[in-house]
């Protein structure tokens, strides 16, 4: 018995010592190789950028969404005196889609960029999330805040990123975490009210956009090249078009889904 | 060239030589031999003769006896036939196989026509079939090979189409030519066919011929079924071997093949020269020529004096005497000598064959220890079948305290476990450590992986890793708790001796360190040699070394009277005994308590038989010292030290917070721990009194006394302070029967055990005695007989080895046999009882049932008998207060609730003063305090006697409409039945008189089909019991009541002990307490339950 509880303590401390050397061992290691990966981004000649704008439009009629039940939170539906409805598909005036991220899908070559400092934000308020789709860098962080008076719990399920599931009470501190990869898009939901949906595009360069409810985006400074733009909407998928950019060009880009080709 | 030498042609004496030379003397020319040669031909005639007489009739000493056996077998088998026949004719004159044989005969003959024409035509089908089988054949072929060249050409190819298309048509208009059986042996030669016509009249032959062999079966049946009832009905009537059978034994008896026979000792399906096998071969049979099976039949037990030798001390011709136990071994695998020992292989004499002599390490076991051949395979049991005595040798070996300075692999190891358990334990956290240090690299990498591929990889070897850390800390909480569970079941042979001074009479302690045999003949406590000295020294400073606080609570005095009651009557007896010499009464696995008064002290006596375990002050380990109650209010926590609060105040240790003792809580009131406490201190030799020993408090001596404590080690089998880690002081006997005899030291008697002379100067009868079961026997008979008429400078020299506390000759002979046993294996794995189905369990709870010696109260084995079922308060009707068998209790009981029960028997939280199932019975099931592993084993250990699936499973046990819950009820409360009357109810008054369990207990306590089984029939599970059988009878398939039925049931379809049994697994207390006023008082004077004759 003696022998084996001087084993113990004297494992319990090889294990401290291991344990220590190993630790500082990794975190040099991390350090030089993020050193050399986070490489200083591609200085880019402002005076000779471009510019792509356009509209994305909806050909054909949008499906008829069912009104969301909230009656299973008592809270959310007060929220909300008149039924809200899902945002798969919103359509404005013309056609006009909402929440289609537009961006740079090819043409940028090696070049790096430098991920913006300020973080980009996804409320929960009335048990919707405002934006439904955000899109952000890789490595920006992504501010979480809830404004309800429920439990949510923010729940991404990436196919290329890290999945996490974190819970979050009324008045708790804003939840903040990054992705790492670039990935259009990550669905998102709360497992306490299921029909709490959005979408978060990450990209590893800065040209990107979501369009508003006149379906519209501008895409500036742009390098001269020939790039293609891509959109891509929840239901639809993605459509795309290439162009060329000219030495402080202003080029028009409009894209358009057809709605009968929906995947359901 | 070599020179050839001119040849010089032989001299040839031209004359004799002169007379007056002296004629050289040539032996050839002058001496005769004749005579020598004459009497050494002679001699090498007879020698000659004499080797092949030797070799056919002397010298083999085996070729004898199989002649032996063949005439006396001979003679028995005959005497065997002859009575056989006796009896078979009595069976065929009898008028019941009379009519069944005629009932056969004319079946047979009724249907004897019909059958032959049937089976003509079935031979005329075959014939046809023949007659064409060729040319289908052929046929078949030959279109089969034109079909697919035809369909081999695609559509397009019109022309080859067709043209193929007429090759195949041609093919099918071929004509065969068969010479056609037409029955009777008429013949249709060259009747044609073509393919279309061969192959109707072929499928159509196999379609007629299976009709046919339909029909002929169904024409046969009544004969076929007269013939089986026949057989049967013979099979029924007669026993033993058919007078056939024994015929074609008698023939190769009379013509017995007087040869060598032998065994290669092989495990099953292996070939004779295997190399994996034993490298044994047996040819024991040689001489034993009675356990060939191929001779003497499994079925049949020959004994001396069938074989009319019963006078004879030479005949090695019986059968083996257990059939069974051969049916486990088979002697093809097995041989004899791997179980028997001895020398397979030898022939030449009985001696050499038995292998004593000297130099033979395993000679033949003597009938004493005829079990030590079951331990070299059989090493994991604790109790093997068939083997009384080695399962008397384990349990001794262990009960006795060999265990305390002999380790045996296997044995009373919780020490050894715990640290295995420590290491495994380390190795995990060292390995949950390493995984958490690289959950957050892997996704590092996985971030910057250079594709979506690599990083979903990485990310998921990462996520993989976190769910493995967190199946790791499931494991590590279980080793934690199986850690628990090891400090738990440690038990020390002996008392805690740091509790002396609290418990002991100190005069009474050198006493009994010098003359413990005496004080107590049937003691575990081996006798040690020790002077007066050295019997002071060890006094002393064991005196010292004990705890001296907190003190005891006083204890008033309690009612000696009521004590004697509650001592004979809660189950004390089945562990300990009390009265000696004639006068003893008990059971010899605990102490004999009939001197206790005159050592114990009374307030400690209460404590002990309140709560044995208690401990005046737990033990850290990790400290190595027992805390107290400063200890805890340093911490600001009551003294309070208990299973559930068992970590240290000070470093949060697992604490010993039991003492390491077997003894149970009985959960008396401190009322009765009082009474029974004053009635053992009435247990004394009247006027016995013990000198003063106040040299026990001098310091000086208890340093003296601290080493020859060590020295003998006493910490091995007792608790005491500063010596917790004493290891073993023995010698491993694991594998001591294979030591060779050199290593056995004999000392002064080396040479008188190779001549037979018995250390008390006789010669010994059985011969030398120089191999292990001499050195054995006499080491245990005396231990200090290895030190006689040495010279030793130092005191400390000598054997250390205490006389042993074996108190018969046959408790020594089962030690001896355990040790012969213990051999390092010599036979391949394959024969190692290793089982890893449900005899594994069985195997591991032995252990666990020998070490509570629940055999003291319960029957757990068929057959096997309590200490309890011998005591003279439980004979004839008082048989019933015995505690319940449990033969079929892992059939009975629901594993769940047996859990429970095991863990608490009260079955009650606050109210413990009582059983929780037979609250009727004076004898208490005591709590074990068993460790989670122990319970869970002895659960597993008695499902698996009873043959139950694992995990259990409870079946949907239907519940009844209102109108089979009120038949149900009729029946229940019926006065053929009335189950409340002996039955508990709840009523405290009835309940004292009743004599079986709560109904309300059946549903979570008892399994459906056990209790089907039970109703129907209870003495067959239990003989004895007080539950009357004959309560159903058997009726068109299902149990009916056996009673007069009231009117609802009459009607009723279904099975009346099923409709019961459900009923009482939905009793609830509301219906039971509505059916109490409702049953009718049993009819006096007459049995109340109609067939139940000898229910109670």
């Amino acid at each position: 018995m003696i022998r084996s509880k001087m084993l113990l303590v004297s494992g319990i401390a090889l294990l401290l010592v291991l344990g220590g050397c190993s630790k500082k061992t990794e975190d040099e290691g991390t350090e030089t190789k993020e050193a050399t990966s986070s490489a200083p981004a591609t200085p880019i000649d402002m005076s000779t950028v471009g510019d792509v704008s356009g509209k994305i439009t909806l050909n054909g009629t949008a499906p008829t969404l069912k009104p969301i039940n909230m009656s299973a939170e008592p809270y959310c539906s007060k929220a909300h005196p008149t039924p809200v409805t899902p945002q798969d598909v919103v359509v404005g005036s013309g056609g006009a889609l909402q929440n289609v991220v537009v961006y740079v899908k090819d043409g940028l070559g090696d070049r790096t960029f430098d991920v913006p400092k300020d973080s980009v934000q996804l409320q929960q308020k009335g048990c919707m999330y405002e934006p439904h789709v955000v899109a952000l860098m890789a490595g920006q962080t992504l501010q979480v805040v809830n404004a309800d008076q429920t439990t949510h719990n923010i729940h991404p399920i990436p196919k290329d990123n890290r999945e996490w599931n974190k819970s979050q009470p009324p008045g708790a501190s804003p939840i903040e975490d990054t992705f790492a990869r670039a990935e259009v898009s990550i669905p998102v939901k709360c497992n306490v009210h299921p029909w709490m949906k959005s979408y978060i595009a990450v990209f590893k360069q800065p040209y990107f956009v979501v369009t508003g409810a006149d379906g519209s985006f501008d895409l500036k400074n742009l390098p001269p090249g020939t790039y293609t733009i891509e959109a891509w909407q929840e239901k639809y998928g993605t459509v795309d078009q290439q162009v060329t950019v000219g030495a402080k060009e202003l080029k028009t880009v409009n894209l358009t889904f057809n709605a009968a080709a929906s995947g359901d | 060239m070599p020179e050839i030498p001119p040849e010089v042609p032989p001299k040839i004496p031209t004359a004799l030589p002169a007379k007056d030379e002296p004629v050289r003397e040539d032996p050839v020319i002058t001496h005769s031999y004749a005579g020598w040669l004459l009497v050494s031909s002679f001699l090498l005639l007879v020698t000659v003769g004499w080797s092949l007489y030797a070799e056919f009739f002397g010298l083999r000493p085996w070729r004898d006896y199989q002649r032996r056996f063949g005439d006396a077998y001979t003679k028995y088998l005959k005497g065997q036939i002859k009575d056989q026949r006796k009896l078979e004719d009595q069976v065929y004159a009898s008028a019941d196989y009379k009519k069944l044989k005629g009932i056969a005969d004319q079946a047979a003959q009724a249907t004897a026509a019909q059958d032959r024409s049937i089976a003509e035509q079935i031979a005329m089908v075959d014939d046809q079939r023949a007659a064409i089988a060729d040319a289908f054949r052929d046929s078949r072929g030959r279109v089969g090979s034109l079909i697919y060249q035809y369909q081999e050409v695609p559509v397009s190819d019109k022309s080859e189409k067709q043209s193929r298309l007429e090759k195949l048509n041609t093919a099918r208009k071929l004509v065969y030519k068969v010479d056609w059986p037409l029955g009777g042996g008429r013949v249709q030669s060259d009747k044609e066919f073509n393919y279309d016509s061969l192959t109707s009249t072929f499928t159509g032959l196999i379609a007629q011929r299976a009709r046919l062999v339909e029909q002929r079966g169904e024409i046969d049946k009544p004969a076929h079924d007269a013939q089986a009832a026949l057989a049967d009905y013979v099979s029924t009537h007669l026993v033993g071997l058919s007078s056939a059978t024994l015929d074609g034994l008698l023939h190769s008896a009379e013509n017995l093949n007087v040869t060598l026979r032998q065994v290669n000792v092989n495990p099953t399906g292996a070939q004779i020269n295997w190399v994996g096998g034993a490298g044994l071969v047996d040819r024991c049979q040689s001489c034993h020529v009675g356990t060939d099976p191929a001779l003497v039949p499994a079925g049949m037990v020959l004994t001396k004096a069938d074989l009319g030798m019963a006078k004879s001390h030479d005949v090695p011709f019986t059968s083996h005497p257990d059939a069974e136990l051969l049916a486990d071994h088979p002697l093809e695998k097995f041989g004899c000598s791997p179980c028997h020992g001895g020398n397979g292989r030898a022939l030449d004499s009985v001696e050499k064959a038995h292998g004593r002599y000297e130099h033979w390490l395993w000679p033949l076991f003597y009938p004493e220890n005829y079990n030590a051949g079951c331990q070299q395979c059989h090493a994991s049991d604790m109790v093997t079948e068939h083997g009384d005595v080695i399962n008397e040798g384990r349990q001794l070996y262990r009960q006795r305290g060999c265990i305390g300075c002999h380790r045996y692999q296997g044995f009373d190891n919780q020490d050894e476990q715990l640290i295995n358990a420590r290491q495994e334990l380390h190795q995990l956290a060292t390995q949950k450590t390493q995984n958490e240090l690289e959950i957050p690299r892997l996704q590092k990498r996985g971030d910057q992986a250079p594709d979506n591929v690599t990083a979903q990889r990485l990310y998921a070897e990462a996520t993989d890793l976190t769910v493995t850390d967190s199946r790791m800390d499931g494991q590590l909480e279980q080793l934690l708790d199986h850690t628990h569970n090891l400090l738990q079941e440690v038990k020390k042979v002996g008392p805690d001796l740091k509790e002396v001074r609290m418990k002991l009479n100190k005069d009474w302690i050198p006493y009994w360190i010098g003359y413990t045999h005496e004080f107590r003949p049937t003691t575990k406590m081996p006798q040690f040699r020790l002077s007066q000295d050295q019997i002071q020294a060890i006094a002393a400073f064991i005196w010292q070394s004990g705890l001296t606080g907190p003190p005891l609570d006083a204890q008033n005095p309690g009612d000696a009277g009521h004590g004697k009651q509650l001592f004979e009557s809660r189950g004390c007896l089945a562990c300990h005994s009390i009265g000696e010499g004639a006068a003893l009464m008990g059971g010899n696995f605990a102490a004999n308590l009939s001197r206790v008064a005159e050592k114990e002290n009374y307030n400690y006596l209460v404590r002990w038989i309140h709560d044995p375990r208690q401990r005046t002050r737990p033990y850290c380990p990790l400290e190595k010292r027992d805390i107290g109650p400063e200890d805890y209010a340093k911490h600001n926590l009551p003294y309070v030290f208990d299973l559930d609060h068992s970590r240290c105040p000070n470093d949060g240790t697992e604490l010993e917070v039991q003492q390491p003792t077997v003894m149970p809580s009985l959960r008396l009131t401190m009322d009765d721990s009082r009474d029974i406490a004053s009635y053992l201190m009435t247990q004394k030799h009247s006027g016995m009194t013990y000198a003063s020993a106040d040299y026990m408090d001098n310091p000086a001596l208890a340093v003296t006394g601290k080493a020859l404590v060590r020295n003998f080690g006493c910490a091995s089998c007792h608790e005491i302070s500063g010596m917790e880690d004493e290891g073993r002081i023995g010698t491993e006997l694991t594998n001591e029967g294979s030591k060779p005899v050199e290593r056995l030291d004999f000392a002064l008697y080396t040479t008188d055990a190779k001549r037979g002379i018995l250390p008390d100067g006789k010669e010994s009868p059985r011969g030398p005695w120089y191999d292990s079961k001499g050195f054995f026997d006499q080491k245990l008979a005396n231990p200090a007989i290895y030190d006689q008429g040495k010279f030793h400078s130092d005191p400390l020299e000598a054997l250390r080895m205490p006389m042993p506390s074996l108190h018969s000759k046959e408790e020594r002979d089962a030690v001896v046999t355990f040790l012969l046993g213990s051999v390092d294996p010599s036979l391949p794995s394959q024969y190692m009882y290793q089982p890893t189905d449900r005899r594994k369990a069985i195997q591991d709870g032995w252990w666990i049932v020998t070490k509570y010696n629940c055999i003291g109260c319960h029957q757990i084995d068929i057959g096997q008998k309590s200490v309890m079922m011998t005591l003279p308060m439980y004979q004839g009707d008082a048989k019933a207060n015995l505690p319940p068998v449990l033969t079929s209790e892992g059939a009975r009981v629901n594993p769940d609730w047996l859990k429970g029960f095991l863990a608490n028997p009260s079955l009650s939280a606050t109210d413990t003063n009582r059983n929780g199932v037979r609250q009727y019975l004076q004898v208490r099931m005591p709590t074990f305090y068993l460790s989670n592993d122990e319970i869970r084993k002895l659960v597993l250990f008695f499902e698996a006697s009873s043959a139950q699936a694992q995990p259990y499973i409870a079946p949907q046990v239907p519940s009844l409409t209102t109108e089979e819950t009120a038949m149900a009820r009729s029946l229940f409360t019926n006065p053929a039945a009335p189950c409340l009357k002996c039955h508990m109810d709840g009523n405290p008054a009835h309940d004292l008189s009743a004599s079986a369990p709560n109904f309300l207990l059946a549903r979570d306590r008892l399994r459906l089909p056990w209790t089907e089984r039970w109703v129907v029939e209870p003495a067959s599970i239990i003989p004895g019991t007080a539950m009357p059988s004959g309560l159903f009878r058997r009726e068109n398939g299902r149990w009916v009541f056996n009673g007069p039925l009231p009117p609802a049931l009459q009607q009723y379809p279904g099975d009346h002990a099923d409709l019961l049994v459900r009923y009482m697994f939905q009793m609830t207390p509301q219906e039971q307490a509505a059916l109490v006023g409702k049953t009718p008082a049993p009819p006096r004077g007459t049995a109340a339950h109609g067939a139940a004759a000898g229910g109670k």
